[in-house]
C-alpha cells in the first residue's frame, strides 16, 4: 500500500536529520531556551545573543523603546524584551514572536556607528562599533536596534557578523535551508503532520467543497465536474471545474481546446440577484469549430440559464504584470529609501515621486474595472465573464475583488481566506513565479497578490465598518507572503502544489481515484509545508485576536433568483440553439464585435449570422450602459439615498463602489511605512499604550459574544433576530450553511472520509474550541459543532448536560481574558499538551522520536 | 488621504442637501426656510443656479441680510445652497445684456470658503440690476456704511461665550503669578501696546520701565511677553514682534537685559529664539528697520523656521482651490497637490511648532517671534501649546487657547478675512488661521483619542470665521474690540457651541493629562483636509467618519447582547449575582463617554 511505503520513507529521511540535530544542538543552545527567555523552536539553536538592546517600537506599537535582549538564531533575528510574561512551555510553537524577524524576510543589514553608515554583508568587516542596527526587510518593515553603551564591542560585532553571515539572500539554494531551519527538525514535522485544518474556511479542493459554495450562493444550474480531476484537460486549472448543469462532462472536454491552456469558463459566484461570474482565458482562434462544439460552448458560456452574457476584457486597461512589479519596485524604494544609502526622498518631493510610482494609478484602474463589474451583476439575469489572456493574474484579482465589493461574507476572515482559495490558490495564480522567491524566474516576478491586497486595503479604509477583517489581518497575510515557508504560495498551480505535498498524506482529502495518481519521489518537498492559513503557526492568540472586529449580525439575505430585470432580458429569452447576445465590455463602453465569440464569426455557423441578432445586441447597449452610468451617479448623494437612505436598512449586497478621486485613495501607511525611520524627528512615546476605544469596545463585544456562545441556549427558541437563532434558522433552510458563513463541516451526517481517518476526529473537534480565534467567528461557533447529533430544535436536557456543567465556570473567564473555554475541551487539549511537551522538550527526543512517529503512523495505517 | 470621507458639514452651510420632503418643493415662496432671530429677507428671484456638478439647476434664490438661499425647484435634482453674506468675497456680474449663448447673463460670486456660485438671469429688463445691487450692499455691508450681520441679529443662547476667556483666570490656571512672573495692567488703557490685551504676564525682575524701553525696541511695541508656562520645569513660551535692529544694527540694552530676565526666571542656559520667518527674509526686514536677535544676546540662541510669509500662503490656498474646485484635478492629483505647497507649509509650521514644544517640555525656555508676531507666532505658540498642554485639548481650553493666542493677541482678523470689505484683492487677506485649524486637523488625525471635540467644532469654526454672524472673529485686536462694544453688542460663538457641546464632542476622547502629543510632521503622514477642502464636491460622501459609524455600531452591538444574555440569563434558573457581576466587568473597564455609560447601565 502506498502509505506503507510513505512511513518507510519518512523513517529513511528521518535518521540523518536526528543526527544532525543532536549535533547541532550542543550543550548551550539546549539549555538556553529557558534561561534566556528565548522559546526556541525545536532544533532551533541560538547562535548569538545580546542582551541591553533597545528596540525602536513603531506608531502601531505605541512608538518609544523597549529594552530586552537580541538573539540570532539560524532561523530568525528575535528580540524577546524584558519582562516578557513566563510561557507555558507545553504551549505550541509559534514561528516568529511578536518583535522577531524571519532570516528570509531580512533584505538588508545596515549598521550605524558614530557619523558613519554602511551596509553589511556576509563578507565585509567593520572597522568601528555599530550604535544602531537596522534591518531593511521584504516586506517594508524596517527594524530598528539600539546596542547599550555597556555592551562590549566585541559582542555587539559578533552579533552583527552573525546576523550578516546568516540572512540569506534569496537563491535557490538558501530558500531549501531556510525552510530547513524552520521546519525541518523532526519534532516540526511531526507538529506539522499532526495539524488539522481550518473547518470554519472552504478549502475548494473537493467536490464537495465546491458544492457548498454552490449551496451558499444559492445557484442554480450549476454542477461541479470532475473532468479536470487528474489535470488532464488543463494542468493549471483546480481539479474541480463549475459547469452548467446541462452540459455532460464528454461534451464539456471538448471545449477546453477553444480555450487558452484549456481554461474554458468557469463559474466563480452568484450575485444573489442572479447574474453569474465566470472567469475564462482567451479563444483559441486558430481552431475549427465544430457544429456540436459551438452548441456546447455557447451553453458554457452563458450558464445555460441567461441569454446575455457580457465578456469583460481584463487586459487593456489594466496594468500589466510588469507594470506592476515595476511599479511595486518604485514604491518600495520610495518608501523604505535607497537601503543602502538610507537616502530618501526628500520630503518636498514625496507626493510627486509617490504618483510616479503608478502604484495609486494601478490599484484605481483595479478598483475601476471591479466596480463596473459590480454594476453589472447587481442588475440581475446575465452572466457577466472575465477574460483575460492567460487568466491567472487579474482575472484572479478581478474576480476576487468584486466578490470583497459584493459579497459580505467574503468580507469575514474565514470568507475572505476561503475566496483566496478559490479564486487564487486552486485557480492556478502563479504565485511560486510571480512571488520568485527563489530568484530563479525574474522575468515573471510580479507581485500581482499585494496588488489585490493594497485594493482591499482601499475598500476597507473607505468601508472599515463593512469588513468583519482588520488592517491586521491584511498585514498578517502581507507580511507571511514574504516568507517562503506556506505551500499556499510556493507553487504556481493546484498541480504542482498536491505533488509535492503528498506525503504529507493525511492533509489532503482523499477522494476516489486519487490514489492512481503516481507519485513522483523527486517533486517531493522537504519539509513539509503548511498552508499559510494555519495562523497558529506564525501568531499567537493575542495577534489572531486583531484580525477581526465584531460587526453587526447581517441581515438574512433575500436572494432574488428571477432577479431585477432592469435590462428586459426575459423578453429575449431565446430557445436552446438560438444564442443570446454577447457584448464585450472595453474601456467602459459596451460593443459586440463580429469575432466574439469567434465561433460565431466562422463561416460554419451562418445560422447566427441572422440579421435580426445584430438589431438585437443594439438594442442591450443603452441599457447596458445606463447600468453603468448607474455607479458613475451613484456617488451623488441624491441618488445614493433613492437607493439606501442613510437610516434605512442596508441591502448587504448593494456593492461596496469605493470612491477613486485622487483626494480619496491613500497610501497603505501602515504597511509600507511602518519602518518610517525618517518619519520622526522625536520619538516620545505615547504615555500609555491604550488601545483605541473602538478596539476597547469591540473586544467587549467580542467577549459578549464568546459569553453569549457559552450561556446554554434555554427551552424556548429565542428571539428571531438573534444571530443564534438566524443561523439556525437559515441552517435548516440552506442545507447547513448561512449566506454568510459556512455551516462547520462536523455538524453534516458523519461522511465516510471522517470514519477512514480516525486520527481527524478528536483533533476537529479539538479545534474550535482553541481560544479567541474562536470567539471572532460570529454567533456560537462551538455549540454547532458539538451539537449535531442532537438539532437545533430538542437542545433541551441530553445536549445541554455536558455544557450546563461548563457554565459555573465561565464567570471568572469573563472577567480575565477571553480565553474560551478550555474546559468544555480539556481531554483532547490535555491529551494534545502531553505530546507537545515531549516533541519540544529536547532531554526526551531520543524517546520521543519513535513515538512520534508511531503516532504520526497511526493515520495511514488505519486507513 | 487615506479614509477622507468624514466630513461633518455644518448643517447651516450644506450645499447639496437631498431634500427628503419632495412635495414641498412645489410651494412657491421660500417659507421653509429657518431664519435667524434678525434676519430678514431682502429680495426673491427666479435664477439659474449654473452647478459645475449637476449643470444649470432652475430654482429661487432668496437673500437676507444674513445669506444667500437658493434651492431648486426641478423636483428630481434637489439642489440646495445657503451661503452666508459672509463668506462671499466677490460679486461680479457675468455677461452683458447683448451676451449670445444660454446662461451666459448673470452673477458670479467668489466665496471665502473655496467655492465659487454663478446665477444665470433672464436677458430682459436689467433682470439683475437688483439683485446684483443688494448683494453687493449686503455682502460688504462695511464698505457701504451698514453694520456687520453680527450687530444685528437676535440670538440668544444660554450660555454667555464672552465668559469663556479670563485672562486672569487662565494666568491663575497656569499658576501665575509666581516668584519668578508677575502680572502687569501697564496696558491697561492700550498706551503700551495698541494691539496687545490688557493683561500681561512679564518676568517679576523687570520694571515698568523696562517694559517701555523695551517697547521702543519692538516693532509695533509688542513686548516679548509670557504665553506659557510649564507647570514643572517652568520653562516659558515667551511671544513678541522682531527687534527693531534696522540697517545700521542697531543695540538696545534693555531689551537684551529684558531677555536674559526671561531666561534667567528658570535658569535655562540659553534661551532659544524662534524666529519663524526664513532667514532671508529676516534679513531683508532690516531694510524697514526690522531684524532679529545678533550675537550681541548673549546666553541666547536663533533659529530660523523657515515659514513662508501671509502672501505666500494666499496664493498656496488659492493653488489649492484651483485644483479641488469646481472639479478634483484627477489625471496628476498627487503632483498637482504638491505644486501648491499647502502641505508643505503645514508641515513646516507644525514643525516649528514641534521643535518648540520640544524645547519647553526638556526644560528650557523659549521666545518665538516672526515680523510683527501676530500671524506666524500666533501659530507657533498655540500649537505648542496645545502640544503640551492637554488643557487646550477641551473643547472649552481649545476655546480658551483660540481666544487667548489668537483673538487677544491681536491676530488682524479682519484685515486677513476682510470682514465686510468689498476690496477683495487687498494684500492683507490670508488664511493663516485656516492654516492654524489645518494644523489642529493633522493633530486630531495622528491623535484620535488625544482631543475633546470633533471635527465638526473646526468646521464650525471655519464656517464662522466668515459668516458675521458671531462678533467673537471680528476686529484686529482687543482695542478695537472694546471701542465698538463687540462684548456688549454681538454674541460670542462659543455662547452656541457651549450650548450644544455634544455636537462637537469627540467619542473617543480619553484624557490623558500630562502627555505631550508629537506629531509627525512629514509629507509622508500629512493629508489633504478633504472634508473641509472639498466638501463642496458632492461626489466626497457626506457621511460621518467611518470610524464613528463603527463605534456606534459596536455600541448598539454591545446593547443587543447584553440585553440577550440578560434575557438568557433571566430565563435561566442559575443564580443571578454571579451573572450581573460578570456582565458587569466590561463596563467598569470601559472608558466610553459616560453618556454611553450611563445608558448602560439603565439596561439592568
Amino acid at each position: 500500500m502506498l502509505s506503507g511505503s510513505k512511513n518507510t520513507f519518512k523513517v529513511r529521511q528521518m535518521e540523518p536529520m536526528l543526527k544532525e540535530r543532536m549535533l547541532s544542538q550542543s550543550g548551550a543552545s539546549a539549555r538556553s531556551r529557558d534561561i534566556l527567555g528565548l522559546r526556541c523552536l525545536p532544533g532551533e539553536c541560538v547562535l548569538q545573543r545580546v542582551p541591553m538592546v533597545r528596540k525602536k517600537l513603531t506608531s502601531r506599537e505605541g512608538r518609544g523603546w523597549l529594552s530586552g535582549t537580541l538573539f540570532c538564531t539560524h532561523f530568525r533575528v528575535a528580540f524577546v524584551p524584558q519582562d516578557t510574561p513566563e510561557q507555558l512551555d507545553n504551549a505550541d510553537p509559534v514561528l516568529l514572536g511578536d518583535h522577531d524577524v524571519a532570516l528570509a524576510a531580512i533584505e538588508k543589514v545596515v549598521v550605524v556607528g558614530p557619523n558613519r553608515t554602511k551596509q553589511v554583508s556576509a563578507s565585509s568587516s567593520l572597522k568601528f562599533t555599530p550604535e544602531e542596527l537596522l534591518l531593511f526587510c521584504r516586506d517594508m518593515r524596517v527594524v530598528c536596534l539600539l546596542f547599550d553603551r555597556l555592551t562590549p564591542d566585541a559582542h555587539v560585532l559578533q552579533m552583527t557578523y552573525t546576523i550578516a553571515k546568516t540572512y540569506q539572500p534569496l537563491k535557490p539554494g538558501s530558500v531549501l535551508a531556510f525552510q530547513n531551519a524552520a521546519l525541518g527538525s523532526v519534532e516540526m514535522k511531526q507538529f506539522l503532520s499532526n495539524r488539522s485544518r481550518d473547518p470554519h474556511m472552504n478549502w475548494f479542493e473537493t467536490a464537495q467543497d465546491w458544492n457548498q459554495e454552490l449551496e451558499r450562493c444559492g445557484a442554480v444550474g450549476w454542477r461541479v465536474s470532475a473532468v479536470n480531476e487528474r489535470f488532464e484537460m488543463a494542468t493549471s486549472l483546480s481539479r474541480f471545474v463549475v459547469v452548467p448543469q446541462r452540459v455532460l462532462d464528454t461534451e464539456l472536454k471538448k471545449t477546453f481546446a477553444h480555450f487558452s491552456e484549456g481554461r474554458i469558463p468557469r463559474w466563480s459566484w452568484r450575485h444573489p440577484r442572479g447574474a453569474d461570474l465566470l472567469r475564462m482565458s482567451s479563444f483559441q482562434n486558430n481552431i475549427y469549430h465544430e457544429k456540436d462544439d459551438i452548441r456546447n460552448l455557447e451553453l458554457v458560456l452563458f450558464g445555460g440559464h441567461s441569454s446575455l452574457c457580457v465578456v469583460v476584457e481584463l487586459g487593456e486597461e489594466l496594468p500589466s504584470t510588469l507594470d506592476i512589479h515595476l511599479s511595486h519596485s518604485r514604491l518600495r524604494a520610495l518608501c523604505l529609501g535607497d537601503v543602502s544609502s538610507s537616502m530618501t526622498v526628500p520630503d518636498d518631493k514625496w507626493l510627486s515621486s509617490l504618483e510616479s510610482t503608478h502604484w495609486l494609478h494601478h490599484t484605481r484602474a483595479c478598483l475601476r474595472k471591479a466596480s463596473e463589474v459590480c454594476c453589472l451583476l447587481r442588475s440581475g439575469h446575465m452572466t457577466v465573464a472575465l477574460q483575460e489572456a492567460e487568466d491567472r493574474d487579474m482575472g484572479c484579482l478581478v474576480s476576487s475583488l468584486v466578490q470583497v465589493m459584493c459579497d459580505p461574507h467574503s468580507r469575514t476572515q474565514r470568507g475572505f481566506q476561503s475566496l483566496l482559495q478559490k479564486e487564487w490558490v486552486t485557480a492556478g495564480h502563479r504565485f511560486y513565479s510571480r512571488l520568485n522567491y527563489h530568484r530563479d524566474c525574474d522575468k515573471d516576478e510580479s507581485p500581482v497578490f499585494l496588488l489585490f491586497l493594497d485594493c482591499v486595503w482601499q475598500l476597507w479604509a473607505q468601508f472599515p465598518s463593512r469588513f468583519q477583517l482588520t488592517e491586521d489581518f491584511l498585514l498578517a497575510l502581507h507580511d507571511s507572503l514574504h516568507l517562503p515557508l506556506f505551500s499556499t504560495f510556493l507553487a504556481n498551480s493546484q498541480r504542482e502544489r498536491l505533488k509535492s505535498s503528498q506525503h504529507v498524506g493525511q492533509s489532503y482529502t482523499r477522494v476516489e481515484g486519487w490514489r492512481d495518481v503516481p507519485l513522483e519521489l523527486e517533486d517531493l518537498c522537504d519539509p513539509p509545508l503548511p498552508p499559510v492559513w494555519d495562523w497558529d503557526l506564525q501568531y499567537s492568540k493575542e495577534r489572531q485576536a486583531s484580525f477581526t472586529q465584531p460587526i453587526p449580525s447581517p441581515t438574512p439575505p433575500q436572494p432574488l433568483l428571477n432577479g431585477n430585470l432592469n435590462t428586459g432580458t426575459d423578453t429575449l429569452r431565446m430557445a436552446d440553439t438560438i444564442p443570446g447576445s454577447v457584448f464585450l465590455l472595453s474601456r467602459g463602453s459596451f460593443s459586440c464585435p463580429p469575432q466574439l465569440p469567434p465561433w460565431r464569426s466562422s463561416l460554419s455557423s451562418s445560422v447566427y449570422r441572422k440579421s435580426h441578432r445584430r438589431a438585437l445586441s443594439s438594442e442591450h447597449v443603452p441599457g447596458l450602459e445606463r447600468l453603468l452610468k448607474a455607479w458613475a451617479l451613484a456617488d451623488f448623494p441624491h441618488t445614493l439615498t433613492s437607493h439606501s437612505g442613510p437610516q434605512g436598512p442596508l441591502d448587504p449586497y448593494e456593492p461596496l463602489l469605493p470612491l477613486l478621486m485622487g483626494p480619496c485613495l491613500g497610501l497603505w501607511r501602515q504597511c509600507y511605512l511602518r519602518g518610517a525611520i525618517h518619519a520622526q524627528a522625536f520619538s516620545h512615546p505615547l504615555s500609555s499604550p491604550q488601545p483605541h476605544p473602538v478596539e476597547r469596545l469591540s473586544r467587549q463585544v467580542q467577549q459578549l459574544r464568546t459569553q453569549l456562545s457559552q450561556v446554554p441556549v434555554p427551552k424556548e427558541p429565542c428571539s428571531p433576530e438573534t444571530p443564534m437563532g438566524l443561523q439556525r434558522d437559515l441552517n435548516q433552510n440552506a442545507n447547513n450553511s448561512t449566506f454568510l458563513f459556512p455551516a462547520a463541516r462536523s455538524s453534516k451526517t458523519p461522511s465516510p472520509q471522517q470514519s477512514s481517518r480516525p486520527a481527524a476526529g478528536p483533533q476537529q473537534s479539538s479545534r474550535p474550541a482553541a481560544g479567541p480565534q474562536q470567539s471572532s467567528r460570529p454567533a456560537a461557533g462551538p455549540q454547532q459543532s458539538s451539537r449535531p447529533a442532537a438539532g437545533p430544535q430538542q437542545s433541551s436536557r441530553p445536549a445541554a448536560g455536558p455544557q450546563q456543567s461548563s457554565r459555573p465556570a465561565a464567570g471568572p473567564q469573563q472577567s480575565s481574558r477571553p480565553a474560551a473555554g478550555p474546559q468544555q475541551s480539556s481531554p483532547q487539549r490535555s491529551h494534545k499538551h502531553t505530546f507537545l511537551f515531549r516533541a519540544s522538550s529536547p532531554g526526551r527526543r531520543r524517546s520521543t522520536a519513535p513515538e512520534a512517529q508511531s503516532q504520526s503512523c497511526r493515520p495511514h495505517t488505519a486507513s | 488621504m487615506a479614509s477622507p470621507m468624514s466630513v461633518y458639514n455644518s448643517n447651516s452651510l450644506d450645499s447639496h442637501i437631498s431634500s427628503v420632503s419632495r412635495d414641498s418643493l412645489k410651494m412657491e415662496p421660500l417659507t421653509d426656510v429657518s431664519l435667524l432671530p434678525g434676519e430678514d429677507g431682502v429680495i426673491e428671484k427666479e435664477v439659474i443656479y449654473i452647478c459645475p456638478f449637476n449643470g444649470p439647476v432652475k430654482g429661487k434664490v432668496l437673500i437676507t441680510n444674513y445669506r444667500l438661499y437658493f434651492r431648486s425647484s426641478d423636483s428630481d435634482l434637489s439642489v440646495t445652497l445657503d451661503v452666508p453674506l459672509g463668506a462671499i468675497g466677490r460679486v461680479e456680474k457675468m455677461g452683458g445684456a447683448s451676451s449670445r449663448g444660454e446662461n451666459s447673463y448673470g452673477l458670479d460670486i467668489t466665496c471665502k470658503d473655496m467655492r465659487n456660485l454663478r446665477f444665470a438671469l433672464k436677458q430682459e429688463g436689467h433682470s439683475r440690476r437688483d439683485i446684483f445691487d443688494f448683494l453687493f450692499r449686503l455682502a460688504f455691508p462695511l464698505s457701504h456704511g451698514l453694520p456687520l450681520f453680527a450687530y444685528v441679529t437676535q440670538e440668544k443662547y444660554e450660555e454667555n461665550g464672552w465668559n469663556v476667556y479670563k485672562a486672569m483666570d487662565e494666568l491663575r490656571r497656569q499658576g501665575l503669578p509666581n516668584n519668578k512672573w508677575r502680572i502687569t495692567f501697564i496696558n491697561k488703557g492700550y498706551e503700551l501696546c495698541d494691539t496687545y490685551p490688557t493683561v500681561l504676564a512679564v518676568p517679576y525682575k523687570s520694571k515698568e520701565e523696562d517694559l517701555q524701553r523695551v517697547a521702543a525696541f519692538r516693532s509695533r511695541s509688542r513686548i516679548p511677553v509670557l504665553s506659557w508656562i510649564h507647570r514643572e520645569n517652568q520653562a516659558v513660551i515667551v511671544r513678541c514682534s522682531q527687534p527693531l535692529v534696522g540697517m545700521s544694527g542697531k543695540r538696545n540694552k534693555d531689551d537684551e537685559r529684558y531677555l536674559d530676565m526671561i531666561r534667567e526666571a528658570n535658569e535655562t542656559p540659553k534661551l532659544t529664539i524662534y524666529d519663524a520667518r526664513p532667514s532671508v527674509n529676516a534679513v531683508a526686514n532690516k531694510a524697514t528697520g526690522g531684524g532679529y536677535e545678533g550675537d550681541e544676546y548673549q546666553n541666547a540662541e536663533l533659529v530660523f523656521l523657515d515659514i513662508q510669509n501671509i502672501h505666500v500662503m494666499r496664493e498656496s490656498l488659492k493653488k489649492l482651490k484651483d485644483i479641488v474646485y469646481p472639479n478634483v484635478e484627477e489625471s496628476h492629483w498627487l503632483s498637482s497637490l504638491e505644486s501648491t505647497h499647502w502641505l508643505e507649509h503645514i508641515k513646516l509650521v507644525l514643525s516649528g511648532a514641534i521643535q518648540v514644544a520640544d524645547k519647553v517640555s526638556s526644560g528650557s525656555s523659549v521666545l518665538v517671534h516672526c515680523s510683527d508676531g501676530w500671524d506666524r507666532t500666533a501659530q507657533l505658540t498655540s500649537l505648542a501649546m496645545l502640544m503640551l498642554d492637554s488643557h487646550y485639548r477641551t473643547l472649552r481650553g481649545f476655546e480658551v487657547l483660540i481666544e487667548k493666542e489668537w483673538i487677544s493677541f491681536g491676530h488682524k482678523f479682519a484685515s486677513r478675512i476682510g470682514h465686510g470689505d468689498k476690496n477683495h484683492a487687498d494684500q492683507d487677506r490670508s488664511p493663516i488661521f485656516v492654516q492654524f485649524i489645518d494644523c489642529v486637523w493633522q493633530m486630531t488625525k495622528q491623535f484620535p483619542t488625544a482631543f475633546e471635540f470633533n471635527e465638526r467644532l473646526l468646521l464650525t469654526i471655519l464656517d464662522n470665521l466668515y459668516s458675521c454672524r458671531f462678533g467673537t472673529f471680528l476686529y484686529n485686536c482687543e482695542h478695537a474690540r472694546d471701542q465698538h462694544d463687540v462684548r456688549v453688542k454681538t454674541v460670542s460663538l462659543w455662547s452656541m457651541v457651549n450650548s450644544k457641546t455634544d455636537m462637537y464632542l469627540n467619542p473617543f476622547y480619553t484624557p490623558e493629562p500630562n502627555m505631550v502629543l508629537c506629531p509627525v510632521a512629514s509629507m509622508r503622514h500629512l493629508e489633504l483636509w478633504v472634508s473641509y477642502y472639498i466638501r463642496w464636491n458632492p461626489r466626497i460622501r457626506q457621511q460621518q467618519s467611518p470610524v464613528e459609524q463603527r463605534y456606534r455600531e459596536l455600541l448598539a452591538l454591545r446593547d443587543e447582547y447584553l440585553k440577550k444574555l440578560e434575557e438568557l440569563q433571566l430565563s435561566d434558573t442559575s443564580p443571578t449575582p454571579r451573572v450581573t457581576n460578570s456582565t458587569n466587568t466590561p463596563s467598569s473597564n470601559s472608558s466610553t463617554p459616560s453618556s454611553h455609560c450611563t445608558h448602560y447601565q439603565t439596561h439592568f
